[in-house]
C-alpha cells in the first residue's frame, strides 16, 4: 500500500516558469543533463539554463542501471575520466548535502580462461599507470573476497582468477538524480518535466532556438543528452546520423537476503554482473537484446539466463526468487566508447551520447567537462579523444577489447 | 514483446533464430565512392536509430541461412507489412 506523502515533506526542487529564452538548453533530464546543468552553474556561473525532460527526471537510464561504479576500463583515454568520476561521489555527497550512498565495496571481475586472465593483466597495467587500484587475484583470493563463489571444477566455466578493483562499488542512482536536481535548481536552473523537444532551429550554421511542445526557446547552445533517444533525436531534428545502435538491456533484483555479497561480482563469460544492495537484494544485470529496439521489454529468456549464471557462480543462490525485473536502453557505439563533441554540424550543438551501459558511472564527471565545453566553446583536453570524427578517421577506441564479449549490434 | 520474423523461405519463426544485420541503407556505394573515409563511415557505422517503423536486414542463422529485409516497429518489436510501414 502506498503511503500518503507527509504533510511536512518539502519538494527537493522547485517548479520553474517556462521562459522564452535561455543561455543554454539541455535535452534530457537524466544524470548527464542534470550534471551538466549543475556544473554550468557551479563552475561557470551560468544559471539561465533549462533542462528539458520529456517524461520525468530519472525516467530513463538514470533510474534503470544497476548502480555499479568503477574505473578499470580498458583504454588510456577512458580510465582518467572514470577515475575522476569515482573521486567525485564523496565530493558531491557533501556539496549537494544529499546522501548519494556511495558504497566503495570494490569490484571483482572473474576470469574463466587463461586468455581472460591475460586480458586482465593488460587492464590492470592500464589502471595502475593511471593510479587506479586494481590487481589480478587467484581463485583462492576470489573465494576469500566472495565466499559464496564456487571455485571448483564443477561450473561450466570454472574460475581461473579475477581482477579486483577496490575503489569501485555502488551508488544509489535515484539519490544522484534527486541530489543533482536539488543542487541545480538551488543555483537557479530550470527543470521542465513533461516537455518534449520537437525541433532545433538553425540559422547560418548556428543554433538559434529549441522548439518544444510548451513553446519556442531562443538559445544559442543546446546539449543532446537524451541517452537512448539521442541518436533518434539527432536524426529527427537535424538529419544527423550517429554511429549508434539502441538496444534494450535488462536487469532484475532478488528477494532481500542477509549480507553475503560484499563486493560487486561480474563475469564476462556468463554475461552477468551482480551486487547486493543495502536493502539486501541481489541486483543483477544481463546482456543486451540481440537486436535494436526501444521496447525496454523484459523477457523470460533473460530471467532464465540470469538465474542460471548466478547459480553457476554462486550455488547458494539456488531457489532464491526474483522480485522485480525491468529494462532500459543502451545506446551502443561500434567501439564501446561515448561520443562527446560540440559545434558540429552546427555551432552551438553539443553531443553527449553513445554511453551504452557506462552512462551511470561516468555521469557526474562528464557533466563537469561538458559544462566546460559548453561554457567556453573549447573542447577540454580530457574529452578530445571522444570526438565524433574518430569514426571517420578510423580511430576507433579499444574498449571492445575489455573483458566482456560485446559488439554494438550484440 | 517477443519478436516473430517472417523468413521468405521458412515463414514466420521465433526471432531468436535470426541474427540482426543492420538498417537497410540502400545499395552499397561503388568501391571508388567508398574510398572516402566519410562515405565508408556513413555506410558502415552510421544509423538513423528510428523509434518506429524501419526497414532492416536479418539473417536466418538457425534456419535456411537466407538474408532478407523486413519492416519492424522498433518501439513495439512487431514486424509490420511494408505497405503499412509507410517507408
Amino acid at each position: 500500500m502506498l503511503k500518503k506523502p507527509s504533510a511536512t515533506a518539502k519538494p527537493l526542487w522547485k517548479k520553474a516558469p517556462f521562459k522564452s529564452s535561455y543561455d543554454a538548453v539541455i535535452i534530457g533530464g537524466g544524470l548527464h543533463g542534470l550534471a551538466t546543468a549543475y556544473f554550468l552553474a557551479r563552475d561557470h556561473g551560468m544559471t539561465n539554463i533549462a533542462v528539458i525532460e520529456k517524461r520525468y527526471i530519472g525516467f530513463g537510464g538514470a533510474g534503470r542501471n544497476t548502480a555499479i561504479v568503477r574505473a578499470n576500463q580498458r583504454t588510456q583515454e577512458n580510465v582518467p575520466l572514470y577515475k575522476e568520476a569515482l573521486e567525485l561521489w564523496p565530493v558531491l555527497t557533501r556539496e549537494l548535502d544529499f546522501n548519494l550512498m556511495f558504497y566503495n565495496c570494490g569490484n571483482l571481475n572473474l576470469a574463466h580462461s587463461d586468455a581472460a586472465l591475460k586480458a586482465m593483466r593488460t587492464n590492470v597495467a592500464t589502471a595502475r599507470f593511471h593510479g587506479v587500484q586494481s590487481r589480478v587475484v587467484d581463485p583462492k583470493e576470489c573465494k576469500e573476497l566472495v565466499p559464496a563463489l564456487d571455485i571448483s571444477e564443477r561450473p561450466r566455466y570454472p574460475i581461473f582468477g579475477g581482477m579486483y578493483h577496490p575503489p569501485g562499488g555502488i551508488v544509489r542512482h535515484d539519490a544522484v538524480v534527486w541530489g543533482l536536481a536539488k543542487g541545480a535548481t538551488a543555483k537557479g536552473i530550470h527543470i521542465h518535466q513533461g516537455t518534449e523537444v520537437t525541433g532545433i532551429g538553425v540559422s547560418n550554421g548556428k543554433v538559434v532556438s529549441v522548439e518544444t511542445d510548451k513553446g519556442k526557446i531562443a538559445t544559442d547552445r543546446v546539449l543532446n543528452a537524451a541517452g537512448g533517444y539521442s541518436a533518434a533525436l539527432s536524426w529527427n531534428l537535424l538529419g544527423m546520423k550517429l554511429p549508434i545502435s539502441v538496444l534494450t538491456i535488462q536487469a532484475m533484483v532478488t528477494q532481500p537476503l542477509k549480507p553475503l555479497l560484499h563486493h560487486v561480482v561480474s563475469s564476462g563469460a556468463y554475461h552477468c554482473y551482480a551486487n547486493q544492495t543495502l536493502k539486501g537484494e541481489i541486483a543483477t544485470g544481463s546482456h543486451m537484446d540481440p537486436w535494436p529496439n526501444y521496447t525496454t521489454q523484459t523477457t523470460a529468456r533473460y530471467i532464465k539466463h540470469q538465474a542460471e549464471a548466478l547459480i553457476e557462480m554462486m550455488p547458494c543462490l539456488s531457489g532464491i526468487k526474483f522480485m522485480r525485473t525491468w529494462g532500459g536502453l543502451a545506446d551502443m557505439t561500434p567501439d564501446m566508447a561515448p561520443i562527446m563533441d560540440g559545434n558540429q554540424p552546427h555551432e552551438g550543438y553539443y553531443l553527449d551520447c553513445g554511453w551504452g551501459y557506462f552512462g551511470f558511472k561516468s555521469s557526474t564527471v562528464t557533466g563537469k567537462y561538458m559544462a566546460q565545453y559548453m561554457a567556453t566553446g573549447q573542447c577540454p583536453e580530457i574529452l578530445a579523444p571522444f570526438a565524433l570524427r574518430r569514426f571517420q578517421e578510423h580511430r576507433l577506441m579499444g574498449e571492445t577489447a575489455a573483458l566482456v564479449n560485446y559488439t554494438p549490434d550484440n | 514483446m517477443a519478436l516473430t520474423i517472417t523468413c521468405p523461405i521458412c515463414g514466420a519463426r521465433n526471432g531468436y533464430e535470426f541474427r540482426y544485420g543492420g538498417e537497410e541503407k540502400g545499395p552499397k556505394p561503388d568501391e571508388a565512392a567508398l574510398r572516402s573515409p566519410e562515405a565508408w563511415c556513413d555506410y558502415i557505422h552510421f544509423n538513423r536509430c528510428k523509434a518506429g517503423a524501419q526497414e532492416e536486414w536479418w539473417f536466418h542463422r538457425d534456419g535456411c541461412g537466407a538474408w532478407f529485409t523486413i519492416h519492424r516497429d522498433t518501439v513495439t518489436n512487431r514486424e509490420i507489412p511494408g505497405k503499412e510501414a509507410g517507408i
